[in-house]
């Protein structure tokens, strides 16, 4: 069967549509990374505070709060991306950007520490915090762009 | 690899064609995300989908999460080749028009 060439177009363009829909909605929400960067610091900071109560009060917080989170994530996630469209490349942009800002954190921690200066953890981890909310953005920019200039099919 | 042009009519007919999309692009889908994507009724999305069941492109998954059953479908192996070879076909068809068309390979 034979279709006019603008059909095939318009059905290409369908296509790149409905997988940019799948993509949009396989990536994190906007409040996903905030969340994790206040929850971090608020748990490091109590932690920090060496406090028994407020420790407490932290770690229930921090269950609590990270538990909400990750329903609330696997709760949106009514599909699963292809996993060719995220590739190896996805993949290490994703661990680089842990790797990135477990290694700031433990840095300024530890020269911090080493430096006396009061409340290390807490202080290294705002910087870290601040680049879960900058940084997830970009890396959720970053995974949308890969995952759409992927071919549209991929034979199995 | 490339895959041979083959234009499928059970694919490109409209509704299953987003449908196919849709799955094309995933791993799995759960139901309600494509009645909602699709914006389509229980009963026709499932119809659907049965009728790419039936041709061996689609396998329906039923589950349950805690109490509630989870009905999810996935593209067959079957289902990936052949829409593979439809965009191959469709992009060979642009192509040959001389249309614009972004590069899109199959691999």
């Amino acid at each position: 069967m034979e279709i006019p060439p603008i059909d095939a177009e318009i059905a290409l363009a369908e296509m790149r549509a409905r997988r940019e829909q799948v993509v949009e909605t396989s990536l994190t929400p906007a409040w996903y990374w905030p969340a994790i960067g206040v929850l971090m610091v608020l748990f490091v900071a109590s932690v920090e505070s060496r406090i028994g109560w407020v420790i407490a009060i932290g770690s229930i917080l921090y269950a609590l709060g990270l538990s909400a989170v990750i329903i609330a994530v696997v709760r949106k996630a009514r599909v699963q991306v292809r996993q060719d469209l995220m590739g190896v490349r996805g993949a290490l942009a994703i661990a680089a950007f842990a790797l990135a800002l477990v290694a700031v954190g433990l840095a300024l921690g530890f020269t911090l520490a080493a430096l006396s200066v009061p409340f290390p953890a807490t202080l290294a981890c705002l910087p870290v915090a601040a680049g879960l909310v900058i940084g997830g953005r970009y890396l959720m920019s970053y995974l949308r762009r890969l995952m759409l200039s992927r071919p549209l099919a991929s034979s199995r | 690899m490339s895959a041979d042009p083959r234009f499928d009519e059970l694919i490109h007919a409209p509704t299953r064609l987003s449908l196919v999309s849709l799955l094309a692009a995933t791993e799995w889908a759960d139901f309600k995300f494509l009645r909602d994507s699709l914006e389509m009724s229980d009963s026709a999305l499932s119809k659907q989908l049965t009728t790419l069941e039936e041709a061996g492109y689609v396998e329906i998954r039923k589950s349950f999460v805690g109490k509630r059953p989870r009905t999810s479908a996935k593209l067959s192996p079957h289902g990936h080749a052949a829409f593979a070879a439809h965009v191959a076909a469709l992009q060979e068809i642009v192509a040959r028009a001389g249309l614009a068309v972004l590069p899109d390979q199959v691999h």
